[in-house]
């Protein structure tokens, strides 16, 4: 008996398919993390019932949630609006610490009333978060340097530049830790409700602002064409130059407003580590909300309530925060797998009589 | 000044191992055209793999075989997303660090209090103790871990095996152009999910040497982005075994430097022209953190330099790298 398993390239995705993957593929993170679980001794159904059912119920978990959910989206954005392009900018975290950290800046150093400081400290971290998006893009439209390594690299560089200024040149006045001094009231963005900040009023109309850009503008317009064939793009008198350090600026901009938020409307102070990798998560979350920048924002709420839901479990059942991060790439690494079987369709088909063909017993293919 | 300069040899050999493991396995891997971002997350599965199999059996050896395994095991996701279901090959990578840090950081906490005894320096039989006593640098080069050496003879084998063996050509070939080797009857999938593995083996040693040679304890997050380093370095290396041994003893310096920055400091008199100028500067550029750019940024100038020169026909790069290959034409 012979089982042969053809490989099909599906031409349409049909419609059932395209709704139940991103579930079937969150199912499948839960059930595996679930053995993560059970090795320690936890029950997982308690444990996602904290996390999944409590957390955005409660009044404090909902308020946290959304708090997260501002860098988190903008970091996203950052991604997002690159991967239209046809580009990837893997380096959303070192535009969103950069942005923290010239954003703090501002807001330790420059004394002016509330409502001059709080934007001002937003338009210069979006300044310097662009400006480190800017050299990967240029090196990429201008000589064709892969701009995944080099935006990578660069967060990188960041992360280092941000822990040398809390140790150096920014550390505060009291003790010997690697933080700035608390910021004063006219640096803090101001609270709407419950801690939530008006940072998230910020996001919402950025997301807003980039998914009219990119569904009612002709630079949208272009943006897609060039992210789906560059070349055609060109030849119909677009530039690739200016849209490819567009989409990379604007997002890198966008990480640091998220960078600058999350200090100076949540903790206050700028700190080595202040975020646990926002700017990575942003890459699963601009994958899953690649279609629409409102679908980003959706799968940010998500990965916010996985963050929450992580640090509630930690105080109240004792797990360790790290499950966040393996709940996290388990749902991507089952997303990926998931993006094939919508790619091809499988087949198995069973035959009685052995005959292998020459391509079968050449061999090389999985 | 001797007694300093030896220590920081001693150190940079050792750091530079991690760089060389870690290194040749991104290398093979990206030669066969399969670019590994996945490598900081192998190496801390083969620090507390190796560190674990040492605790419970008190084998280092055994400890480093363990390492190894554990890298691989984690390869072998990438192997099969990357060639078999043709997954983005970054964002597969990516996730698989983030997976390898958090299920070490989530299992690993609880071995942080265990010790070992690691792997001990050995040297060489009969001239060995002589040659040790030769100043400054006699410990540097003759007494060292046998994680060193091995690292120091797997850069001319693999060079010999890419270069030299029909197997590596035929790896070579695969990550340059995948249907030209396929129609030449070379196993394209069966060599890149070879290619993929041993590369995370390497990870992985690279990884149980940290653990068991380097700082001979475990702790959540050691490896402290010297996987970054070793993806940086192949580029930086240009994809060739030996200009990576001189980036990576080159990085190793600098890791060892890091670590001893603050016992250094070079300054020019203060009645030299421009010294107010001068000092603060030196004091920037020996800086642990600033240091610790040094890599990224010499490897973007690096990067960028060989794109604009070569103007991308002659590139180093293997022209299939993130390209995954499936035999229907399309």
């Amino acid at each position: 008996m012979n089982v042969e398993i053809d490989l099909t390239a599906r031409e349409r995705v049909p419609r059932w398919l395209s709704y139940a993957t991103p579930v079937l593929t969150v199912l499948a993170a839960l059930a595996v993390s679930a053995v993560v679980l059970l090795v320690i001794d936890v029950n997982p159904i308690e444990a996602y019932r904290l996390m999944l059912i409590e957390t955005p119920t409660s009044e404090i978990g909902m308020a946290d949630t959304l708090i997260t959910t501002v860098p988190l989206v903008l970091a996203g954005l950052a991604v997002y609006l690159p991967l239209k392009a046809g580009l990837f900018n893997i380096g959303a975290e070192g535009q969103l610490v950069i942005g923290a950290l010239a954003g703090s800046w501002v807001g330790l150093n420059v004394s002016l009333p509330g409502v001059a400081l709080v934007p001002l400290m937003l338009l210069t971290a979006g300044i310097a978060g662009g400006a480190l998006a800017a050299i990967p893009a240029w090196l990429r439209a201008k000589y064709d340097v892969n701009e995944i390594i080099t935006s990578l690299l660069l967060s990188f560089v960041a992360l280092q530049i941000l822990s040398y200024m809390v140790r150096g040149p920014m550390r505060g006045s009291s003790g010997n830790f690697p933080q700035t001094d608390r910021f004063s009231a006219a640096a803090t963005i101001p609270e709407l409700f419950m801690r939530v900040h008006l940072g998230l009023a910020i996001a919402l109309l950025i997301v807003v602002f980039t998914y009219l850009l990119m569904t009612r503008t002709r630079l949208g317009f272009e943006i897609t064409f060039i992210g789906s064939n560059d070349e055609a793009a060109e030849q119909a008198g677009m530039s690739r130059y200016k849209v490819y350090l567009l989409v990379f600026i604007l997002g890198g901009a966008f990480a640091g407003i998220g960078g600058i938020s999350e200090i100076s409307g949540v903790q206050g102070r700028l700190r080595a580590g202040f975020e646990p990798g926002y700017g990575f998560t942003a890459i699963p979350i601009a994958l899953l909300g690649r279609n629409s920048a409102i679908k980003v924002l959706l799968a940010s709420l998500f990965f916010a309530l996985l963050f929450t839901g992580g640090t509630n479990m930690e105080i109240f059942l004792g797990i360790p925060a790290a499950l966040v991060e393996v709940i996290q790439a388990l749902i991507i690494l089952f997303l990926i797998t998931g993006e094939f079987f919508k790619r091809y369709r499988i087949d198995f088909t069973v035959e009685r009589d052995p005959t292998p063909t020459p391509s079968e017993t050449a061999g090389g293919d999985a | 000044m001797a007694g300093f300069l030896g220590g920081l040899l001693n150190a940079t050999v050792s750091a530079a191992t991690v760089f060389i493991l870690a290194g040749l396995g991104e290398l093979i891997s990206e030669r066969a055209g399969v670019l590994n971002l996945g490598v900081e997350g192998m190496m801390l599965s083969g620090a507390l793999g190796g560190f674990i199999v040492t605790v419970v059996t008190g084998s280092t050896w055994l400890g480093l075989f363990a390492g190894i395994v554990a890298g691989m095991a984690l390869a072998s996701i990438h192997a099969f997303l990357c060639i078999s279901l043709k997954a983005n090959q970054v964002i597969s990578g990516v996730m698989l660090t983030l997976l390898g840090t958090g299920l070490t950081t989530f299992y690993g906490s609880r071995w942080v209090e265990n010790s070992i005894d690691g792997f001990s320096q050995v040297t060489v039989p009969l001239v060995g103790q002589y040659l040790v006593d030769i100043p400054v640098i006699g410990t540097a080069l003759f007494s060292n871990t046998p994680t060193d050496y091995i690292a120091l003879a797997l850069v001319p084998i693999t060079w010999y095996f890419l270069n030299h063996s029909n197997m590596g050509l035929e790896l070579i070939s695969v990550g340059e152009d995948p249907e030209m080797a396929d129609t030449m009857g070379v196993a394209v999938f069966k060599l890149r999910y070879l290619a993929v593995i041993i590369g995370g083996g390497f990870a992985g040693a690279a990884g149980a040497h940290l653990s068991l040679a380097f700082s001979q304890l475990w702790v959540p997050g050691m490896t402290a982005g010297r996987g970054w380093i070793a993806v940086a370095l192949v580029i930086f290396a240009q994809w060739t075994p030996s200009r990576m041994l001189v980036g990576a003893y080159l990085f190793g310096m600098l890791d060892a430097l890091q670590l001893r920055s603050q016992a250094l400091s070079f300054s020019v008199g203060a009645d030299t022209p421009l010294a107010g100028i001068i000092n603060p500067t030196i004091d920037f550029l020996m800086n642990g953190q600033i240091m610790a750019t040094y890599p990224y940024l010499a490897t973007i100038l690096v990067l960028s330099y060989a794109v604009i020169k070569t103007k991308s026909d002659r590139l180093a790069v293997p022209s299939a790298l993130l390209q995954s290959y499936s035999r229907e034409t399309d």
